[in-house]
């Protein structure tokens, strides 16, 4: 049971107390946070405390639920005193119950943490000297991001604001257009739209989403967010970093537009759950930077009729196309019917990027959203839209529908053959956060990294180091165990494990790569 | 020798080390015009990895090369 509470009376704390008790608790542990007489070197007479309410309860209750779902702690409630408070009054109080006292002390301590930071309350100090001034209540020193990040499994939560109902969001501008008006806004508020992947193109396409009133927004992300992300994933700063993005996102759109409901996957989306999330969505923005994840997802919208748009990013140029996924009309594959091998796509490698460009195309990505969703007057045909933000340039190339997949049987087919062979990859993965735990198993390691990845970032237990360019059932001839194939991130190694398959070995690929082992 | 302009996306683009030239060509159709940058521009991507467009409009690989065509290479991208 948690619960967030923001109040003008006093305190009751003998039954806030009690309010936590619970058979399996062995440890309890409160914070208060009281009025003090000075602060920055001034006396302070008083203070008084002005929430924006809406937000900060339900955002209250988000932090309340993280702390349960990120420490397991039985029962969690704070109370936030607004109004007038006078030196030595209770201003805020945390109370927390768990099994064990670890976990109580560090929820209570990520609990006050995040109300400092997030909460949008207001502070405004009396000085004995008769003036004033208002005092923004977020600190900097939040304690649980020096902890390790948590390891979680696949599940899906509403981060949907208790009280957004109160909340009126403002879409004036939007709604003076003669093609939106009043029924465009509806038809925005009843749709459901799915983004996948949280970075540089997700993020204006998330922030222009939200924003523009999109019911429901489902986002799907496995990572967490890494400094070298923040010249480009404008949407949140320096103190995110370490944390999973789609919390950060969820709480992004909370603060936007609380009447947004937000659903939040935080593993990728496989072959076999696909298709049933897609089924769910009355539309899908694809903004990963993984070209098998764009093909999955192009496979699941032909499959389910769901239109998606995608777009790309390479350096200083991007790539747009929307795939309607009604029939007769062109898909990914019509284009590039497969795609090429992650080795030459240069996916397990950075080529870099300059952060605006993602921000354009993810705004390109938005605004073809927002015109499938509202049925704004779209061109006849079908393009793929090339932009080149060095020389200014962007061509609009119209794909002949009859030329791509309608050679191959159609899109749907494909499709379901594409998805099936792509379900098989699934089943050569191996999962392991320590290499050791692999090799205890009974799996030879083969390194299948290019040489200079390999002194970069070396595996740290015996390996056999192989390109997976270079491999073969020869080259692996004095190994009899089982083989389990490391790159970077796991796309290399599927590869060369279905072709050692092929011939014969025993061989599978480190999910995720080295990627998605813990650090060493 | 006929001459025609190349435009190059991504991974073309470096290796070519930039985005368009001008080229007098004795090859017949786009297969043979990109044999020929492969080896000229040390290309890595195979044919059937790229679109090709020619005039703003994709095409096929066995088209005929004409005076003055503008000839696009695009290779998927992946990022994001």
């Amino acid at each position: 049971m948690n619960r967030f509470e923001l109040t003008a009376a006093a305190v009751d704390l003998a039954a806030q107390r009690e309010a936590l008790k619970h058979p399996g608790s062995g440890g309890f542990c409160a914070f208060e946070g009281w009025v003090r007489n000075n602060n920055e070197g001034r006396e302070v007479s008083g203070l008084e405390y002005e929430a924006y309410t809406e937000l900060a309860i339900a955002e209250g209750e988000r932090i309340l639920a993280e702390a349960a779902e990120r420490y397991g702690v039985l029962a969690a409630s704070a109370v936030h005193r607004v109004g007038n408070l006078a030196i030595g009054d209770l201003a805020v109080w945390i109370g927390v119950s768990a099994p064990h006292r670890d976990e109580a002390f560090r929820a209570c301590r990520y609990i006050i943490d995040e109300i400092k930071h997030r909460l949008p309350i207001w502070k405004k100090e009396h000085y004995l000297e008769g003036d004033h001034a208002w005092v923004a209540c977020s600190h900097t020193e939040r304690a649980h991001e020096l902890e390790p990040p948590h390891v979680h499994g696949h599940h899906h939560h509403h981060a949907h604001p208790a009280h957004a109902g109160k909340f009126a969001p403002d879409y004036s501008r939007q709604q003076r257009l003669r093609e939106v008006g009043e029924g465009g806004q509806r038809k925005l508020a009843d749709a459901r739209v799915l983004v996948i992947g949280a970075g540089g193109l997700g993020v204006p396409v998330i922030s222009y989403l939200a924003g523009a009133g999109v019911g429901t927004l489902g986002i799907v992300d496995g990572d967490v967010l890494d400094a070298s992300n923040l010249h480009r994933q404008v949407m949140y700063d320096a103190r995110d970093v370490g944390q999973r993005k789609v919390d950060l996102a969820a709480r992004r759109v909370a603060a936007l537009n609380p009447t947004v409901e937000v659903v939040t996957y935080e593993q990728p989306l496989h072959a076999g759950d696909i298709t049933d999330v897609f089924a769910q969505y009355d539309l899908v923005v694809e903004c990963t930077d993984d070209l098998a994840s764009r093909y999955l997802a192009n496979d699941a919208a032909v499959l389910t009729s769901t239109p998606l748009v995608l777009a790309s990013v390479y350096q200083y140029e991007g790539q747009l196309q929307v795939v309607t996924a009604q029939p007769g009309e062109p898909c990914l594959r019509c284009l590039w019917p497969e795609p090429p091998a992650p080795a030459l796509a240069g996916s397990c490698v950075e080529s870099g990027v300059l952060g605006p460009v993602p921000g354009v195309l993810g705004t390109m990505q938005a605004m073809e959203a927002l015109k499938l969703l509202l049925g704004l007057p779209q061109p006849a045909d079908h393009a793929l839209q090339l932009v080149n933000l060095l020389d200014g340039t962007s061509q609009r190339l119209p794909i002949d529908a009859a030329a791509g997949c309608a050679r191959h049987g159609g899109c749907v087919a494909v499709a379901r053959r594409a998805l099936e062979r792509a379900h098989a990859v699934g089943e050569l993965e191996r999962h392991f956060v320590h290499l050791d735990a692999a090799i205890a198993a009974g799996y030879a390691i083969v390194d299948v990294r290019e040489p200079a990845e390999i002194s970069a970032a070396p595996l740290h237990v015996t390996s056999l180091q192989v390109p997976s360019g270079a491999i073969s059932a020869y080259t692996l001839s004095q190994l009899e165990r089982p083989v389990l194939l490391v790159c970077a991130s796991g796309k290399r190694s599927a590869h060369a494990a279905r072709l050692l398959r092929e011939q014969g070995v025993d061989a599978w690929s480190l999910a995720g790569g080295v990627a998605a082992l813990a650090a060493a | 020798m006929t001459r025609v302009t190349l435009q190059y996306y991504a991974q073309l683009r470096e290796q070519a080390g930039a985005s368009n030239e001008q080229l007098s060509t004795g090859a017949s159709t786009l297969r043979d015009l990109y044999t020929e940058l492969q080896a000229r521009h040390g290309f890595s991507l195979p044919i059937d990895a790229l679109k090709v467009a020619v005039n703003t409009q994709f095409s096929d690989w066995d088209r005929l090369l004409a005076e003055g065509d503008t000839v696009v290479f695009i290779p998927p991208v992946a990022g994001g």
